[in-house]
């Protein structure tokens, strides 16, 4: 059947044009999509693959030969921030996947089961989020042993209770919403009636979470490494800060500028790019 | 009105209370020092740590002490009356104990007044130490010495509890004051454990009201004292009312006559301790620039600035601060777990000993100021030989390359990651990088395990490690100490933490460490040496030197390997500090 209407553009068609005719938004997604970029090209190896190098003296200040001068060892401080972008986008993306695998499917089921489910769910939530979060980082790291891996998990377990909240509320209200009523006259199933329908009508706060968890975790990175319980063997921004507190001293300040500045970048553009995505896909600003 | 009276009496109460707290402040003698690492606890049998010796000594005693004011090292009797009797055949030790001396005062005793010591406690003291049912981290000091204890204890360690009753034959409270060893072979090295801290008097009221808590209630007979402890980053001591008369030393060797200012006055010197607990550097660092505390050695990344041409810098100098530098009596290792066959491959550790390079590491970590180790027993103990070079000592890719292709993993093919664990400073995180790359030069690879300090000596004990990085600091004046490191019967959670156990070596150190000091004994220690040096059991590092600075206002300290208990000597000038404090 044919049919004159014109189709509106999908709800993620229209908010990318709307970053893309903004233009801080746009360098903000492009930022992010350079550090992604180099994030991949160096774990296929294209880049940094030599971190480990020895390049320069001890210590040696920033020159032409060392653009961001070099650390104890005589490595590029340059090379090692490039190859910390890797380090900090993956643990970005894990510790996002984590928290937006726990904190959505715990908030729709307890947001669309309500009663003893919703219950337990919400005392759950609310114990992990009265104790300190930096507490149970530490805890969570000490109880999974040092490592890449409980770095990852532990920020991803710690930060998923916020989105949590947020989801259940949101699947709460759309579950007496019309299109719901409708799908369960025609008998969809729970699981139909929550991934089908429910989710992509709340998937807008995933990304914005996604976009929120992600900058936090790059933050929280550097406060586990100043207490010891971060990444090991591999650089990574918190660990070049954290060798920086000693290096000062002796007045080296470009490891620290450096791994600063790398991070500042992507925690503003994420920030900025979060703004305009909520911007964007909340319905509620469509047209404004 | 009302309300303006109860704001007046308010201000009024916070000035005086201010101002009691201020006059308190300056009369008062407070030593400031720092720990840069945790403390597991008080318990003396498991002071197997530095950090943890140094605070049990503050409360705890032993019979014997090291001259505060003599070099060499001399040992002295401390609770003992006198140096012990020694019968002709070398065998029996007969101590006179000191009258007088009481435990700190504790709820654990009738009325909470602390009770007199008597030779009886000596007794059972050493009997916790033996005690298999305490994992004492001590026992390795007395394991085989005296008559009948070994015995005791495994006899003990299968009952469901131990009998502290039971006699044992060479361990005798003759009478009240009167305490007697007998050895089960001549021991000269004995003596010296007398003086450390896993030997220390404690009383049997006080562990059986405690417990398992027992560890943080110290009670002892020293000259401060501390109710409890709470593994909180500040430990504060207070003088023991009760401590015996007890005085400075009248006598020094030549190069230490400037510290008998305080000479014949009563001990301690000062009326409160505080040790901050901080475990990095550039914070410790700081505070002592801030005069905030009182002794602290130099960060790496701070010696450029702090010390130029080996001389303190104008501007501590400006500050009054004093610079000493002494040689250690320690030696910095990189330990594996023989425990795990992979290591017993020779060759495997020599290649990577090959291609460790230990300049730079000099270098890196230390400023060039440490002397390379070819093995274990530092220069000035006899036993070292000067002249000889560990042939497998790196840098040498080459021979690491070929040695390590003998080993059976050529380019380190076949050969899984090894871990290597640390304790979780900044400086150690460096440190087990530098030894990552080294290894990966030859292709080994390493995985780095980061611990907190007491959580890291624990795996040690557990043998729950596979390489790990320490350094070990003499406890007495002799070779011994540090080739017991690899004895055999001292296996973790004795101090041999490298569970390294060849029936040869121990055999011949058993010989060696028996005999008198004498030409023949130290040929024996050189041979045992090199013998440890060409296995490569360890990867030995360095032998550090000590650089201290020290606060102009600090009276009497000197840089001590042995003295533990060196607060008791120690004085503050409150006139000089507020003099000086100006300038800071």
């Amino acid at each position: 059947m044919q049919s004159n209407v014109k189709q509106s553009p999908s709800l993620f068609k229209s908010a990318l044009s709307r970053i893309v005719s903004d233009k801080l938004s746009l360098i903000a997604l492009i930022v992010v999509g350079i550090y992604f970029f180099v994030a991949f090209l160096v774990s296929i190896g294209v880049l940094a693959a030599d971190w480990g190098k020895e390049v320069a003296a001890s210590y040696a200040e920033p020159s032409s030969l060392v653009w961001f001068g070099a650390d104890i060892f005589g490595r590029s401080v340059f090379v090692k921030v490039i190859k910390a972008t890797e380090t900090a986008v993956m643990l970005g993306i894990v510790v996002s996947m984590i928290s937006m695998f726990i904190g959505a499917g715990l908030g729709m089921l307890a947001g669309f089961f309500g009663g003893l489910v919703d219950e337990i769910i919400v005392w759950f939530y609310t114990t992990v989020s009265s104790i300190p979060g930096i507490m149970l980082l530490v805890a969570i790291a000490f109880i999974l042993g040092k490592g890449t891996t409980s770095v990852f998990l532990s920020l991803g377990l710690t930060s998923w209770v916020g989105l949590c909240r947020i989801i259940r509320a949101e699947v709460m209200k759309h579950k007496d919403r019309e299109y719901v009523q409708a799908a369960n006259a025609l008998g969809a199933s729970n699981s139909r009636k929550l991934l089908k329908h429910i989710l992509p009508n709340v998937s807008h706060l995933l990304i914005i979470n996604f976009t929120q968890t992600f900058d936090s975790a790059i933050k929280a990175e550097v406060i586990l490494s100043f207490l010891g319980l971060s990444v090991v063997g591999r650089p990574s921004w918190g660990g070049m800060i954290d060798d920086a507190k000693l290096e000062l001293g002796r007045g080296v300040w470009w490891q620290l500028g450096a791994a600063t500045m790398a991070m500042f970048f992507i925690v503003l553009a994420f920030n900025v790019l979060g703004d305009a995505l909520r911007d964007a896909l909340d319905p509620k600003l469509k047209g404004k | 009105m009302k309300m303006r009276n109860i704001f007046l009496l308010v201000i009024s109460s916070i000035m005086l209370v201010s101002g009691c707290a201020k006059k308190r402040d300056a009369n008062e003698r407070v030593l400031n020092l720092v720990s840069p690492a945790e403390i597991k606890g008080f318990d003396p049998i498991q002071a197997d740590d530095l950090y943890s010796g140094r605070e049990i000594s503050k409360i705890y005693e032993g019979l014997l002490q090291y001259h505060w004011l003599k070099i060499p090292y001399e040992l002295i009797p401390n609770l003992a009356e006198a140096m012990p009797e020694v019968s002709k055949d070398g065998l029996t030790y007969t101590f006179k104990i000191l009258k007088g001396v009481k435990f700190q005062d504790d709820a654990a005793f009738p009325g909470g007044k602390g009770r007199e010591i008597e030779a009886s406690d000596f007794v059972y003291s050493v009997k916790r130490l033996a005690d298999a049912k305490t994992v004492s981290t001590g026992w390795w000091v007395l394991d085989g010495k005296i008559k009948g204890l070994n015995e005791w204890r495994d006899r003990n360690a299968k009952l469901p509890t131990t009998n502290y009753d039971e006699d044992v034959v060479g361990l005798k409270a003759v009478d009240k004051y009167t305490l007697q060893f007998t050895l089960a072979k001549i021991n000269p090295q004995f003596i010296y454990s007398l003086a450390m801290p896993f030997t220390y008097v404690v009383a049997k009221e006080v562990v059986a009201k405690y417990g398992k808590e027992f560890i943080n209630h110290p009670v002892g007979t020293g000259p401060y004292s501390l109710p409890s402890f709470d593994q909180s980053k500040q430990i504060t001591y207070t003088k023991n009312p009760t401590f015996r008369e007890k005085f400075y030393p009248k006598e020094a060797s030549p190069q230490l006559q400037h510290l008998l200012g305080d000479a014949g006055k009563k001990l301690p010197l000062v009326d409160k301790i505080v040790v901050h607990i901080i475990k990095e550097d550039q914070p410790r660092w700081l505070k002592f620039n801030k005069g905030e505390v009182d002794i602290t050695g130099i960060p790496k990344d701070n010696f450029a600035t702090a010390i130029k041409d080996n001389k303190l810098s104008e501007e501590l100098v400006k500050k009054g601060i004093v610079l000493e530098i002494t040689p250690g009596l320690d030696v910095t290792y990189t330990a594996f777990n023989m425990e795990n066959k992979l290591f017993h491959n020779k060759k495997l550790r020599q290649a990577m000993y090959a291609a460790f390079d230990n300049k730079k590491d000099n270098a890196l970590f230390y400023n060039n100021t440490a002397f390379p180790a070819q093995s274990v027993i530092p220069p000035g103990v006899s036993g070292n030989d000067p002249k000889y070079i560990n042939p497998f000592k790196g840098p040498n890719l080459d021979l690491a390359k070929k040695l390590l292709a003998e080993a059976g993993y050529p380019g380190g093919v076949g050969l899984p990651e090894l871990k290597y664990d640390i304790p979780d400073s900044t400086t150690s995180r460096q440190g087990g990088e530098f030894f990552q790359k080294q290894m990966d030069q030859i292709g080994v690879k390493i995985k780095i395990v980061t611990s907190p300090w007491p959580e890291f000596q624990a795996k040690v004990k557990k043998k729950a490690v596979e390489i790990y990085g320490l350094a070990w600091m003499a406890d007495y004046p002799d070779a011994e100490n540090f080739l017991q490191l690899f004895y055999g019967p001292n296996k973790s959670p004795g101090a041999n933490g490298s569970n390294y156990d060849n029936p040869e070596f121990n055999k011949q150190f058993e010989d060696a460490v028996s005999m008198q000091d004498s030409p023949a004994r130290t040929a024996k220690y050189e041979k045992l040496n090199k013998f440890l040096a060409e296995e490569v059991v360890s990867l030995f590092g360095l032998h550090r030197q000590s650089y201290t600075l020290e606060q102009g206002w600090l009276k009497n300290y000197h840089n001590s390997d042995f003295s533990h208990d060196y607060v008791q000597y120690l004085n503050i000038d409150n006139a000089k500090k507020a003099e000086l404090l100006k300038n800071f």
